[in-house]
């Protein structure tokens, strides 16, 4: 796995070569990516047809750009409306949400397509000078490491709720609670299904994401006229280049926030089953960790947007890197991908970067192009996008019902998808009303199952030994990360108040 | 619940178009003469992951198949609970028209059928018409793990309980080892990774001792593994697996041939209602077998041609029938009842 700037020079030349078709699969990754039941991996699969007839490189530059793009476009509908479009971008809400309430929309949205760009594009530039490495970190990242990871996403739940400690462990728990729902992960036993096929599988993560955002979104919009408050609407109506400018700033101004929290999506998304959903909760944790001013997190800053949006990009260039090197892929687009390049007689994992080096280096070349084209395509598109918030809630919120129930039905065209939608659509709503937090049912929901899957998967394979999750040097390493997270606010607390104490 | 047409069958109908139309000629005008079925695309149902090994060896299939048959083909996932989920939305919720098929794997299908809670029944629900390869089962490491041999494995498993993973516990390759463990006093624990991707890369990257699965699946992996044993009388690719010894031939063993077969079912009862449809399939399916275009798609997508096999509905339900009584035997290590 040695890199000569010969190779790199080709593959920079092949991708600008294929501009035209990068601008494509761009355009169509953002817009798949903002529809939540839409993604890379079925869009590959549908147009499989084109990637099979065509020429390995046109197939692979095509894929490669439909798949970073779906992975920025997500934050859109986050920023705007509340309503991830993907799992990777249900952290983006946190506090890309109440940035565009308050008027700052377009901002949120040039700080999600920036620091998305950087994210991506740093990772990917890594991934190449240091391959040979990183891809080691898969044979250190086992089951029990992956139950210390999804602690600290879990965590955040605790964090999320800050407000109402009680109210938000019990938001949690129901979230972990729905997402124990399914047959279980080694013998296949069904759990909480009801009776009901459609839940075998376990609840389908869109109809929730669906459910308790979309929905109790829009039904909570109704109740007022406009999305915006007031002095927001006032900002919004007025907004024009100079606030994209001031997006494009604040996000500069923050750079190296940008880098550290695209690393932790690396990371993540190099370890085989983790994927964007978790490395943009575990960055916005950590993030939030390391902030001086942690109690702004959640009232809409520059930092929790970007931290998810870096690391959900970031994840990027790690979840294809399995797929590169070792020749498995590490989850379901990579899996797609796979079926191009073996029809196309590619052979994957080590010998990949022996017989073919520039193919497997071209697809970070490409990923790099790919985000350079889409800060150039899509930074011009936010001031005129952000404008969907003044669209009166009485249109905008049918509309939401309409188009999302369709991103619910699609994935498996069950119509028990759309019921179960609109379940959990009224369990979000009541939620919000109630004071009980959506974010923190969906955490549970959504790294419930992993934690589960891994914690079992430890145990069968230590014969049952709860002791194993303290069995390995890198999981207690990681075990006292963990600890110092959860004590460090507490500490800095302490400090601050006594600080306070002998100041007055 | 009627999935007659809806949003997804209509884009996946445009996919096919669009497939169509990206490559002339596909279907042949002798094929649509041939008769009035199928006038319309077929529908697939995988009852497993978009991007596995059945998913890849139905696309080759169909592929070539199309040109005989007449029609496109048309695919829909239904993974989970080791592919009960598929089968159950296919019996309750696909017409039997024999325009809705499914391609599985008949070995670890039928244990998974054998060891479930499942709502249908076999055969009364369900027939598979034709198979089109056998896949043994092996057993193999990574390329720097200790075990040259399986010889080693199985002295090591005498010491202490050896982990292998695999895709779903359901699976010959499962039973395999388990029929190996009681022969040999090897201990061993399976562990389920609920795909084969997952299993391959934690046996690769050392977090269990090995792999049990299916051959073809691992052949991609190259030099990074060490084939140690094949579950059948004769190692069908000896230069693929660097010259694995059958099992029996190694322990002196009688452990039946743990072989998948990726096959096609239908409906039991459009077997009755539509003998003249399901005919048809079966006589196209067949001229599939003869065609180098076949010979040359199953290579790219990874299945040696030494595993093409074309099987009949009589020797799929054998094949059937047989794991349904091995799955029986190991049942209570399979299941969570003891």
């Amino acid at each position: 796995m040695h890199i000569s700037m010969s190779i790199l020079a080709d593959q920079f030349a092949l991708n600008f070569s294929y501009l035209w078709l990068i601008v494509i699969g761009t355009t169509i990754g953002i817009i798949i990516g903002a529809m939540p039941g839409f993604g890379a991996a079925n869009t590959i699969i549908l147009l499989l047809p084109f990637t099979l007839a065509v020429h390995v490189d046109v197939a692979l530059i095509f894929m490669i750009s439909l798949f970073v793009a779906s992975h920025m476009g997500g934050g859109i509908t986050s920023i705007l409306l509340n309503i991830p479009g993907n799992g990777g971008a249900a952290a983006t809400c946190l506090d890309g949400y109440p940035m565009a309430r308050k008027g700052l929309g377009q901002q949120a949205l040039v700080l999600s397509f920036v620091s998305s760009t950087v994210g991506g594009m740093v990772t990917a530039g890594l991934s190449i000078f240091l391959l040979p490495y990183i891809s080691r970190l898969a044979y250190y990242m086992h089951s029990v490491e992956m139950v210390v990871v999804l602690l600290f996403g879990i965590t955040l739940i605790a964090s999320v709720a800050s407000d109402n400690m009680l109210k938000g462990l019990i938001a949690g728990f129901l979230g972990l609670l729905i997402g124990a729902i399914g047959a279980d992960h080694i013998y296949s036993t069904p759990r909480a299904t009801f009776g009901f096929i459609e839940l075998y599988d376990g609840v389908p993560l869109i109809a929730v994401l669906i459910g308790v955002f979309a929905i109790s979104e829009a039904l909570t919009m109704m109740e007022s006229s406009s999305v915006l408050s007031d002095k927001g609407r006032e900002l919004m109506k007025q907004a024009g280049w100079k606030e994209t400018w001031e997006g494009v700033q604040m996000a500069f101004a923050r750079t190296w926030h940008m880098i550290w929290t695209s690393l932790v999506g690396l990371v993540i998304g190099i370890i085989p089953g983790a994927g964007a959903s978790i490395a943009a909760f575990v960055a916005y944790q950590q993030s939030r960790l390391f902030s001086k001013t942690p109690e702004k997190y959640g009232t809409g800053i520059p930092e929790g947007v970007i931290a998810p949006e870096s690391a959900n990009n970031g994840c990027s260039s790690g979840d294809l890197i399995p797929l590169l090197v070792i020749g498995v892929p590490g989850g379901t687009t990579a899996a797609v991908m796979l079926i191009v390049l073996t029809y196309h007689g590619v052979q994957l994992g080590p010998r990949l970067f022996i017989q073919n080096p520039g193919m497997g280096y071209g697809v970070f070349v490409t990923m790099m192009v790919a985000y350079a084209v889409m800060l150039f395509t899509t930074l011009p598109l936010t001031r005129y996008v952000s404008r969907l918030v003044l669209i009166p809630t009485t249109v905008l919120a049918p509309i939401i019902i309409a188009f999302t129930l369709v991103g619910a039905f699609a994935p498996r065209g069950y119509m028990f998808d759309l019921w179960l939608t609109l379940v959990f659509g009224v369990i979000g709503y009541l939620c919000r009303r109630t004071g009980y937090n959506v974010v923190a049912v969906l955490i549970g929901v959504i790294l419930g199952p992993m934690l589960e899957a891994n914690v079992m998967r430890a145990l069968r394979i230590s014969g049952d030994d709860p002791l194993v999750f303290f069995s390995s040097p890198v999981g207690n390493v990681l075990w006292v990360a963990l600890a110092c997270s959860l004590l460090i606010p507490s500490f800095a607390k302490w400090r601050r108040n006594r600080a306070a104490l002998a100041s007055a | 619940m009627k999935l007659s047409l809806n949003r997804r069958h209509f884009m996946l109908s445009g996919a096919a178009a669009l497939g169509a139309a990206a490559s002339p000629g596909l279907l042949s005008s002798s094929a649509r003469a041939a008769g009035d079925f199928p006038d319309k695309p077929m529908q697939v149902l995988v009852p497993t992951g978009e991007g596995g090994g059945v998913d890849q060896a139905a696309r080759a299939f169909d592929r070539v198949w199309a040109k005989y048959l007449g029609a496109n083909f048309e695919y829909s996932y239904f993974p989970g609970a080791s592919g009960q989920v598929g089968y159950e939305v296919f019996i309750s919720k696909r017409e039997p028209n024999a325009y809705n098929i499914l391609f599985g794997n008949i070995g670890p299908e039928m244990i998974m059928y054998a060891t479930q809670n499942v709502h249908y029944k076999y055969p009364e629900d369900f027939v598979y018409i034709g198979s089109m390869d056998v896949d043994d089962s092996v057993i193999w490491v990574a390329a720097d793990s200790k075990f040259k041999t399986i010889q080693d494995l199985v002295e090591e498993g005498k010491k202490r309980e050896i982990t292998l993973s695999t895709s779903r516990l359901p699976h010959p390759s499962t039973i395999g080892v388990l029929a190996l463990a009681e022969a040999t006093g090897m201990k061993v624990r399976m562990i389920p990774y609920g795909g084969g991707g997952p299993a391959r890369s934690a046996a690769i990257t050392g977090e269990v001792d090995g792999c049990a699965t299916f051959l073809s699946t691992s052949l991609g992996l190259g030099d990074q593994i060490r084939f140690l044993t094949v579950f059948n009388n004769k190692n069908s690719a000896p230069k693929l697996t660097n010259d694995a010894p059958p099992v029996n031939q190694v322990f002196g063993t009688k452990i039946p041939p743990m072989s998948g077969q990726r096959a096609i079912a239908i409906h039991t009862k459009a077997v009755k209602e539509y003998p003249d449809r399901v005919k048809k399939l079966t006589d196209t399916m067949q001229k599939v077998f003869t065609d180098p275009e076949y010979k040359e798609i199953a290579e790219k997508a990874g299945t040696p041609w030494e595993f093409i096999q074309y099987g009949d509905a009589a020797s799929c339900d054998e094949s059937a029938k047989e794991f349904i009584a091995l799955a029986g035997r190991y049942r209570s290590l399979l299941t969570a009842s003891k």
